[in-house]
C-alpha cells in the first residue's frame, strides 16, 4: 500500500480552522501526558499559560508588559522578513541582523547616553541600528544580484558570525570594551544609562512603551508599501519572475538591494528597541525572533493583518508558557521552549494538511510473472 | 479483433491531477507492428496517457494489458522490462558522454566493466534502420536531430517492442523529418509497434497507419488513416467544424520602420547568436521568422527589444539609432516597440500577480507619485479583457490560473494598447488549442491592417506560408535569406533552414536584407555607425 501527496484547488477556510483548532488540540494532548508525567496537573498549567499567568497576579501589568515585550520584535521581525520573502530572498538572516542592531545601539548608548537628552539618544540607537544592519543586508543582496551568491547560505553565516561578536563582547574583559560593568570582575554586559533606555505612556501599574505603537505603525506602513506603492509592487514583480521585471524594463539590482537593506533595517531596529527595552543587551537578546520570524511570515502566508494576528498568538504562546513555567518547580524555561515547538510543530502539521491530502495509490493485482522477476528487476 | 492480437491495450484508464481530469476513461489499443497517431491539441492528455505507459507515474484507475495478458507498470522500470521505450520531447541525455556511452550507462546487461564492443553494437543498430550516428561522438556536439536520433537508438538497444515518439517533429526541419519517418517505417517493418505523438495534421497523414484521438482529456475515436480526411480529423480533434484559413491582407507597401543592419549578438554561453543579420520591417507586413530552434531568434529578438547587449551593428527605427538603449529608454524616448517574449510566463507576464497589474506592467511608473494607479489599471484591464474577448473570471484573477490562449491575449492586449508601430511576436500560438491560435492570427492581422510592422518567429511553416508576406531564414544566427511567403515552398523553406540553400547574395545589386528606400543614405548610415561606436567607448 502506498501513498502520494496531492495538492488541494481549493482550500475552504472552515477547513483550515477545523485543521488549526485539531492541530492545537494534539498539542495540548502531547503537552498534557508530558506534564502528568512530572506530575502537575495539565489543567491548571494550562489555565495559567493561556490566561499568561493574569489570574491572581498582584501586577497584571507586568505579566502584560512582559508579553509585549515578546510581541514588538517578533512583530516587527516577522513583517521585515515578509518583505524579503516577497520577493523570494530567503533573508534568514534575522538573528544576524538583530544582534549587530543591538550591539550598534548598545553603542550609541554607552557612548552618547550619558551627554544627550533621552528622545535623541534613543532616536540615534534606533537610526545606528537601522544601518547597521540594513548595511549587512545591502552586502548579502548585492553579493546576490552581482554573483550569484546563495542568499540563503551568506545570511545564515551572518547569524553565526553576529553571534560571536556579541559572546566576544559579552565574555572579554578588557579596557577598550565598554560594554561591560567596570564594577564586576566577572563580565557582565553593563546597563544603558538612564536616557537610553525605552520610555512609555504610565498607565497606573502599567507602562505603555513606546516601542508598541511604533510596531503597529511600522506593520500599517509596510501593508501599505507593500500594497499600494510602486516599490512594493516591483518587490512582486522580482518575486514572481526576475526575467519578467528585467523585461519590464526594471532594475533588478535596485530593487533587490533597496528592499533587503529596508528588510534588514527593520530588524536591526528590532533590535535597537528592544536592547532599549531592557536596558541592556545579551548574548540572547534575540530570543530566536530571526527563526521564529520566518514561521510567523510563512504561516500568514505573507500576508501583513495576518502576521500580526499569529505573531501576537506566538507571543502569547511564548508568554503564556514562560509564566506558568515558572509557578511549578519540576520544570523551568526549558520547557516552556518545548511546549512552543510542540505547538509550531503541530500547527505546520495542520497547515500541511490543509494543503495536502493523502491519496491511495491504487495498485491492481500484482501479475504472476512480474512477481517472479520483479527481484531482479529491482537492482538499481 | 481479439485482444491478443494487440500489442498493447488500455482500458479504463483515468488520471487526475488535483482536481484536473488529465485523462478519463481512455481505451486505446495499439496493432503489432503499425504506427500508430495519437493526435489532439495541448492540454488534451497525450503525453499524460503516454507517460503512464512509460511508467513515470501510476494510473489512478484502468488496466494496461499487452499480448492479452494484464500488466502492470509503475516504474519506468517496469516498462523497460516489458519493452515499451519513450523518446521524451526533452532528451534525457548526457551531455558529456559519447553516443555509445549514454546507451551503455542505461543498460541492464552491461555489467561493471566498460567493455569495448560497445561502440560496434551501435553501429550495427543504426545500420540496421538507416540511421546515421557515429558511436564515438559526444552528445554535446550532436545537432538536435542526432540526438532524438541516439535516444531512439537506446531504446532500441534496450529492446523496445513498442516505441513512443512524443513529438518527434518538433525541432526537426522538413528534411530531418523525412528520414525521421523513413527510420520509422523500417522499424515498423521489423516489427516493432509505434506510437508518435503530434499535432500536426500533415505529418499524421504522412506516417500513421491509424489515428486515436483525444480531446480535453478523454478518447473520442480511433479512424483508419486512408480513410479520413484533414478536415474531419480536425473536427474529431476540436469538437466541431473549423475553416483552416489564415487571412493574408493586402496592404499598401510603406517606407521602411525598422531597419537592422549587420546585427551581431552573444548567447548567454558567449558564442555568436546572431551572426551580421541584416532585414527590415515595413509597417503594415507581417515578416516572418523561420529557422530551427535555437538559430538564434531568441537573440535577436531580445537585441532589438533592448533586452540583450548587442556587439555590433545598427538598429533604426524611424531613424533613429536604437543600439546602445536598454528597454527603459527604449520606450521612454518615445519608440514604441512591443516584444512578446517566447516563455509568455516566464518572461511577458508575472504569474502571480492579477490581470489588472499584469497590464501595468510596462508603464506603472509613468504615472506620478509614489502609488500604482490601481485605477487605471482596472480600466484598462476591463478594455483589454472585453476588446479581445479573455476568459477570465475577473481582472483580479491571477494570469496563471488563465488558460494558454488566454494569458496570450493578455499579454498581447498589453502589448497592442501601447499602440506600437513595430511587434515582435515570438510563438504566439506555442501550447495554444487551435481555435485560440486563429484568434491570435487575427489580433496580429488586424495590427498589420493598421500599419504596424510586424516580426513573427514562428515554428509552423505552414502557418507562416500562409499568413506572413515575407520570410525570412536563420541558420546558426546567418540570414539565410528573405523570400516572398507566397512564392515558396516548403522544401525550400528547409534546405534554407539547414543552411543547404543561401539567396543573400543570390542578385548582386541588392543583397538580401538591406532595404533600396532605406531612411537613411548610405553616408546616414556609415555615421551611424561611427556614433554608436563612439557611445561605447
Amino acid at each position: 500500500m502506498r501513498f502520494h501527496l496531492v495538492r488541494r484547488s481549493e482550500v475552504r477556510l472552515i477547513r483550515k480552522i477545523c485543521l488549526y483548532l485539531a492541530g492545537i488540540a494534539v498539542s495540548f494532548i502531547i503537552g498534557g501526558i508530558i506534564l502528568s508525567s512530572l506530575g502537575i496537573n495539565p489543567l491548571s498549567y494550562y489555565r495559567d499559560m493561556i490566561t499568561i499567568g493574569l489570574i491572581g497576579n498582584r501586577y497584571p501589568g507586568k505579566s502584560v508588559e512582559g508579553l509585549l515585550k515578546l510581541f514588538v520584535p517578533l512583530l516587527i521581525t516577522s513583517l521585515a522578513l515578509a518583505l524579503a520573502f516577497k520577493m523570494r530572498f530567503w533573508n534568514i538572516g534575522g538573528e544576524g541582523e538583530f544582534i549587530a542592531g543591538a550591539i550598534l545601539a548598545a553603542v550609541v548608548a554607552f557612548k552618547l547616553g550619558d551627554s544627550l537628552p533621552g528622545p535623541v539618544v534613543v532616536l540615534l540607537m534606533c537610526i545606528a541600528a537601522s544601518v547597521s544592519a540594513g548595511v549587512i543586508g545591502l552586502v548579502t543582496a548585492h553579493l546576490k544580484v552581482r554573483f550569484n551568491t546563495n542568499e540563503t547560505l551568506m545570511t545564515l553565516m551572518i547569524n553565526y558570525i553576529m553571534l560571536y561578536v556579541i559572546k566576544y563582547l559579552g565574555e572579554t574583559k578588557a579596557d577598550w570594551n565598554f560594554f561591560l560593568r567596570e564594577d564586576s570582575e566577572r563580565p557582565i554586559f553593563a546597563k544603558f544609562p538612564e536616557n537610553a533606555i525605552m520610555d512609555g505612556i504610565e498607565i497606573g501599574n502599567f507602562k505603555l512603551l513606546y516601542t508598541v505603537p511604533a510596531a503597529i505603525l511600522i506593520a500599517v506602513l509596510v501593508y501599505f508599501y507593500l500594497k499600494s506603492t510602486k516599490q512594493g509592487y516591483e518587490i512582486s514583480v522580482v518575486g514572481d519572475s526576475v526575467n519578467t521585471a528585467k523585461y519590464a524594463g526594471m532594475n533588478v539590482y535596485k530593487i533587490t538591494v533597496r528592499t533587503i537593506f529596508l528588510s534588514a533595517a527593520l530588524i536591526g531596529l528590532a533590535g535597537a528597541f528592544t536592547a532599549s527595552a531592557s536596558g541592556t543587551i545579551s548574548t540572547d537578546i534575540t530570543n530566536n525572533v530571526g527563526w521564529t520570524g520566518v514561521i510567523v511570515a510563512w504561516l500568514s502566508k505573507l500576508s501583513v493583518p495576518v502576521i500580526g494576528i499569529v505573531s501576537l498568538l506566538i507571543s502569547v504562546l511564548q508568554y503564556g508558557c514562560q509564566a506558568a513555567s515558572a509557578s511549578y518547580s519540576q520544570i523551568d524555561h526549558n520547557f516552556a521552549d518545548l511546549m512552543q515547538g510542540i505547538f509550531l510543530f503541530s500547527i505546520l502539521a495542520a497547515d500541511f494538511f490543509a494543503n495536502f491530502r493523502l491519496v491511495r495509490v491504487h495498485t491492481a493485482k500484482t501479475e504472476p510473472s512480474k512477481a517472479s522477476d520483479g527481484g531482479s528487476g529491482k537492482d538499481v | 479483433m481479439a485482444a491478443a492480437d494487440y500489442a498493447i491495450e488500455l482500458r479504463g484508464i483515468s488520471k487526475n491531477f488535483g482536481s484536473v481530469a488529465a485523462n478519463k476513461n481512455i481505451n486505446l489499443n495499439l496493432r503489432r507492428g503499425e504506427i500508430l497517431a495519437l493526435l489532439g491539441e495541448n492540454g488534451s492528455g497525450k503525453t499524460t496517457l503516454m507517460n503512464m505507459l512509460s511508467g513515470i507515474y501510476p494510473p489512478d484507475s484502468g488496466s494496461v494489458f499487452m499480448d492479452g495478458k494484464q500488466v502492470v507498470i509503475n516504474s519506468p522500470d517496469d516498462a523497460r522490462r516489458l519493452g515499451i521505450g519513450m523518446v521524451h520531447q526533452h532528451f534525457k541525455l548526457v551531455d558529456r558522454f559519447t553516443a555509445a556511452d549514454n546507451v551503455w550507462m542505461g543498460k541492464k546487461d552491461s555489467g561493471f566493466l566498460l567493455k569495448k564492443d560497445r561502440n560496434k553494437e551501435i553501429e550495427a543498430i543504426a545500420a540496421e534502420f538507416g540511421f546515421e550516428l557515429e558511436p564515438t561522438k559526444i552528445v554535446a556536439n550532436m545537432s538536435v536531430s542526432e540526438k532524438q536520433t541516439l535516444e531512439i537508438i537506446k531504446v532500441l538497444c534496450y529492446g523496445a517492442k513498442i516505441i513512443i515518439l512524443d513529438e518527434p517533429t518538433a525541432v526537426l526541419t522538413v528534411q530531418e523529418t523525412k528520414k525521421l519517418f523513413d527510420v520509422c517505417r523500417k522499424m515498423k517493418e521489423s516489427g516493432h509497434s509505434i506510437i508518435i505523438i503530434t499535432h500536426k495534421l500533415n505529418e499524421v497523414m504522412e506516417i500513421s497507419d491509424r489515428v486515436a484521438v483525444l480531446r480535453k482529456g478523454e478518447y473520442i475515436d480511433t479512424v483508419e488513416t486512408d480513410k479520413v480526411t484533414k478536415m474531419k480529423l480536425t473536427e474529431l480533434m476540436v469538437g466541431r467544424k473549423i475553416e483552416l484559413n489564415i487571412d493574408r491582407p493586402h496592404m499598401e507597401k510603406t517606407k521602411p520602420l525598422l531597419e537592422v543592419r549587420d546585427l551581431c549578438v552573444d548567447s548567454d554561453e558567449g558564442t555568436t547568436a546572431v551572426d551580421n543579420m541584416s532585414f527590415y520591417i515595413r509597417g503594415g507586413e507581417i515578416l516572418g521568422v523561420a529557422g530551427i530552434a535555437g538559430s538564434g531568434q531568441k537573440e535577436l529578438c531580445e537585441a532589438v527589444a533592448g533586452l540583450r547587449k548587442i556587439k555590433s551593428g545598427k538598429i533604426v527605427h524611424k531613424g533613429r539609432n536604437l543600439v546602445g538603449m536598454n528597454a527603459k529608454r527604449i520606450s521612454a524616448a518615445g519608440i514604441a516597440m512591443s516584444f512578446i517574449p517566447e516563455d509568455r510566463l516566464g518572461m511577458g507576464l508575472a504569474p502571480s500577480l492579477s490581470v489588472a497589474d499584469n497590464v501595468i506592467l510596462k508603464d506603472y511608473s509613468d504615472t506620478k507619485g509614489l502609488m500604482v494607479d490601481r485605477k487605471r489599471a482596472r480600466s484598462q484591464a476591463e478594455s483589454i479583457v472585453k476588446m479581445l474577448n479573455i476568459a477570465t473570471p475577473s481582472i483580479d484573477t491571477p494570469v496563471r490560473r488563465l488558460s494558454g490562449g488566454n494569458v496570450q491575449k493578455v499579454l498581447l492586449g498589453r502589448e497592442i494598447k501601447s499602440d506600437p508601430d513595430v511587434l515582435i511576436t515570438a510563438y504566439p500560438v506555442r501550447g495554444l488549442d487551435i481555435n485560440s491560435s486563429y484568434t491570435i492570427y487575427d489580433i496580429i492581422n488586424e495590427q498589420k491592417k493598421k500599419g504596424v510592422g510586424v516580426l513573427f518567429i514562428g515554428e509552423d511553416l505552414d502557418v507562416m506560408m500562409a499568413l506572413c508576406d515575407k520570410i525570412m531564414v536563420m541558420c546558426h544566427g546567418r540570414l539565410q535569406g528573405v523570400v516572398h511567403a507566397n512564392k515558396v515552398t516548403k522544401e525550400e523553406l528547409g534546405l534554407m533552414m539547414t543552411g543547404a540553400v543561401s539567396l543573400v547574395n543570390v542578385k548582386a545589386d541588392s543583397p538580401a536584407g538591406i532595404a533600396r528606400d532605406s531612411a537613411f543614405t548610405e553616408e546616414e548610415w556609415e555615421e551611424a555607425s561611427d556614433m554608436s561606436e563612439g557611445e561605447d567607448k
